[in-house]
């Protein structure tokens, strides 16, 4: 028998010493490549004059035409600029809250207390953003929301504070609410990778005189870091992908020129007319630049001494 | 091995099940989906209505057709509509007010032929229509000189378009006449606000911004200071849909921005805030607004009912005041004489018995007797009498109509747009008698405000390619015009205008024109010119 035909029996073997495992497999393998592989395919649309009745086959081939039309539109800078810009302000203010809170949930010593307050902090990430974006409008609008009203009737200011109707405020407020809806959600990943701490850690920590912020500093950080590079490195992945529904619920027409993202502008530019090769053709280019940037975040990271994603 | 292929064996049957009874039909029977719009009007079930089984009844079972509506929400159908056609799903009647949408579709040859199924099977769809009307729905494809018949566009039984509503109530509290002009309606905006008519928040002049169409709302103040003598016919076409560059619009968007820093108007207009905009309408805050011409007494939403309810003897009355110096004329537009597009859209698996039992149902839909019935459902449930010449009186208000018998003329009997019954003398009757008797004078003087001085809203019979690829990224860029004209400071309104008005044309706008004007040349437009010589 020769060494090959042993190594494919070995493979064989070994599935079928553990099929109840490859079954289970099966379920996530198929919807891998149903719903995000097969897809794939559909990208070809973004280098055609698609026509949908047809089919993407049907459909005339016009290499990168779709590409140049879109990005040689006026918006389509602007967009891809405020893209980057709130994502990034979003990674600035959003990503180190979760892991304060983590942290600072980990010390509540009442079970009930902790409970209560993981399950208020988690609340906001299951209401739509339809629903915030009246929030926010009821809270933040100049003249009738909560907050110009009280102040202008105290006297605290003479003119309203321009939280969605100006620039650099609405990119602020657009951040802070962010932070808000996901910072509960976003602790619970680091809560279990605190959990995964070994307590005895704590404990010589203790014993050699820690106080808890040295504890927190010299224990609980270095031990949820591998944790912490893994979900910076996908976020900066994400740099370039825009979720459509908040952009465009939270923004308005007086700050079009801020709120305006790759989303809302694939949706005028493709959805709304029925140009779908251009859509694809924007999504396409969000996919490479994000693909880039993982890669490019996750080499960093390796090349500093970390883990990496792969 | 063998445990585990005959479980999935189970599971692949089990699933195939399942899908087996949506295949099975009745020997003969087809299945004809048709898209219904759905307004959320309370206790309405659009895919179970009263006017389904009517259809089903009379022309379902008859011709071995089971009827079934789909319901799509209003306000999103162009949405929902370009995903159904993409996907391959749309139903096998779709309606759309989206006109570009049907010419992509005519493109991607994605829509039946219309010519013969309606030689064929369409006498009653050609006479209700017309020659005239079906027109509107022709478009040379093939190339070959001819133009074929792509869709059916429906009549549009009532054209008015334009209600401008003002408070009488307030006109007569300040002692003042009703405006006639300009200058005098600015009086009473000014006035209004010295005397917070409508207490603290008292707003004279509200209008809105509509993301689809940001300027929809204000060109009909706008184009009154349109000057005339120096726009040709030509221009008129060509900068159709973008009034806001024809000479003297400037000065309209100023007199808005000066309203707007007296505090005269809604600030918060270019918020989208539809329900503060609504309860502030309900609760009287407002001196003056701008809709359709019915829209203070509708049934479904009354708006006149509920100000009165907050505020007593306050009172809505149609104003005409938007008076064009350069014509001397009150200038009101009107919309052309199509509405809705209906389509029967086609993919390779579409069957030609479908379109054929699509052509028969809005055929049967044509004679008058169902249109009738369609229209105006049930004697003694959704009205309680009728006029000597057949026009039903005392229309109940739709919380009024028990549930199984809620309808919606409009949305169901979608090839009419208006009430239908047979003249255009009984239409406009008809039109008064379907609102509550206190408020029909009202109506009656704003629909004839909205025929003063009309002129036909301007189209092309050709598609205009620019508008497809151009049109929503040229809207986006009015809607930012409108917010930046009109509140920015007063110094800087002449620097901003022209910029944003530069950046407009970068997005598309100019290939639009040049387009529109090209259509205009050789000679596929309709409209009117409000500045043609009489």
């Amino acid at each position: 028998m020769t060494d090959l035909r042993r190594a494919r029996r070995g493979v064989m073997y070994s599935i079928l010493q553990n099929w109840r495992l490859y079954v289970m497999l099966l379920l996530p393998v198929a919807f891998y490549i149903i719903f995000c592989y097969k897809p794939m395919i559909g990208v070809g649309i973004a280098f055609t004059k698609y026509n949908p009745v047809k089919g993407m086959w049907a459909s005339r081939w016009v290499g990168f035409d779709n590409f140049k039309f879109v990005m040689k539109m006026p918006d389509f800078p602007v967009a891809l600029g405020n893209t980057l810009l709130l994502n990034f302000m979003g990674l600035i203010a959003g990503f180190p809250v979760p892991i304060i809170l983590a942290i600072m949930l980990n010390e509540v010593r009442s079970i009930k207390v902790k409970k209560l307050s993981q399950t208020l902090l988690y609340l906001p990430h299951f209401l739509s953003w339809v629903i915030i974006g009246g929030m926010v409008l009821q809270i933040f609008a100049p003249t009738t929301g909560v907050v110009n009203a009280t102040l202008l009737k105290w006297g605290w200011i003479d003119q309203n504070v321009p939280f969605l109707t100006e620039g650099w405020p609405w990119r602020i407020t657009y951040t802070l609410v962010g932070v808000w809806q996901s910072m509960g959600w976003g602790t619970i990943l680091y809560l279990s990778a605190i959990t995964g701490i070994n307590m005895e850690l704590f404990e010589a920590a203790k014993i050699d005189g820690a106080n808890k912020l040295q504890q927190i500093w010299h224990v609980t950080l270095p031990g949820i870091r591998s944790t912490i590079v893994v979900l910076l490195i996908l976020n900066v992945g994400q740099m370039m992908n825009i979720s459509f529904d908040r952009p465009y619920i939270m923004g308005n027409t007086r700050v079009q020129n801020y709120c305006d993202v790759l989303s809302t502008f694939v949706y005028r530019a493709g959805i709304t007319n029925s140009k779908f090769d251009r859509a694809t053709a924007i999504g396409l280019f969000q996919s490479v630049v994000g693909l880039i940037m993982v890669g490019t975040a996750n080499f960093v990271t390796k090349r500093l001494g970390e883990d990496g994603i792969w | 091995m063998k445990k585990t292929l005959s479980l999935i064996m189970a599971l692949v049957m089990l699933l195939s099940m399942i899908s087996i009874p949506a295949f099975a039909e009745e020997e003969g029977w087809i299945t004809l989906r048709v898209e219904a719009y759905d307004r959320s009007i309370a206790g309405f079930n659009v895919e179970d209505c009263w006017q389904l089984k009517y259809a089903q009844e009379h022309f379902g079972n008859p011709n071995k057709i089971k009827l079934q509506f789909v319901a799509v929400p209003r306000w999103t159908e162009g949405d929902v509509l370009t995903t159904q056609l993409g996907g391959g799903t749309a139903p096998d009647i779709c309606m759309t007010y989206n006109g570009g949408l049907v010419n992509e579709y005519i493109t991607y040859e994605g829509l039946w032929k219309l010519d013969d199924l309606l030689d064929q099977y369409g006498p009653n769809i050609k006479a209700f229509l017309g020659d005239e009307l079906l027109k509107f729905g022709q478009q040379d494809q093939d190339g070959d000189g001819v133009k074929e018949q792509w869709f059916l566009p429906a009549r549009r039984l009532d054209v008015s378009n334009v209600g401008n509503f003002i408070r009488k109530d307030w006109l007569d509290k300040l002692e003042m006449e009703e405006p006639t002009d300009i200058a005098s309606f600015t009086e009473y905006l000014r006035a209004a606000k010295a005397a917070n008519l409508g207490g603290e928040r008292t707003i004279p002049m509200q209008f809105d911004l509509y993301e689809s169409d940001p300027l929809y709302n204000v060109v009909r103040f706008i184009d009154a200071f349109i000057d005339f003598n120096q726009v040709t016919a030509e221009d008129w076409y060509a900068y159709s849909g973008l009034h806001e560059m024809l000479p003297g619009s400037k000065e309209g968007y100023r007199w808005l921005n000066t309203l707007f820093h007296e505090g005269l108007l809604y600030e918060n207009f270019d918020i989208n805030d539809d329900q503060a905009t609504d309860s502030a309408l309900m609760n009287g805050y407002f001196g003056f607004f701008s809709m359709q011409p019915d829209q203070p007494w509708r049934t479904d939403k009354n708006y006149q009912k509920e100000m009165e309810k907050a505020v007593e003897g306050a009172w809505w009355t149609s104003v005409n005041c938007f008076k064009n110096e350069s014509l001397g004329k009150h200038l009101h537009d009107v919309y052309a004489a199509n509405g809705l597009s209906v389509i029967l859209p086609k993919t390779k698996d579409s069957k030609e018995e479908v379109a054929i039992a699509a052509i028969k149902y809005i055929d049967w839909m044509c004679q008058p007797e169902n249109m009738f019935a369609l229209q105006n459902g049930v004697e003694g449930i959704n009205y309680l009498a009728v006029t000597a010449d057949g026009i039903p009186t005392q229309v109940q208000s739709a919380d009024a109509v028990p549930d199984e018998h809620k309808m919606h003329a409009g949305d169901i009997c979608f090839i009419a747009n208006g009430l239908y019954y047979g003249s255009d003398e009984k239409n406009a009757a008809a039109k008064a008698l379907a609102f509550d008797e206190k408020y029909q004078p009202e109506l009656v003087a704003s629909v004839a405000d909205a025929y003063t001085d009309a002129w036909t809203q301007v189209s092309f019979s050709i598609p205009i390619q620019a508008s497809t690829d151009y049109g929503a990224m040229v809207k986006s860029k009015q809607g930012e015009f409108l917010s930046k004209v009109v509140t920015c400071d007063p110094a800087e309104f002449d620097a901003i205008y022209d910029a944003a008005i530069q950046d407009t044309l970068n997005t598309g706008a100019s290939e639009i024109i040049e387009e529109q004007r090209a259509a205009y040349q050789a000679g596929e437009f309709r409209g009117t010119f409000p500045g043609a010589a009489e």
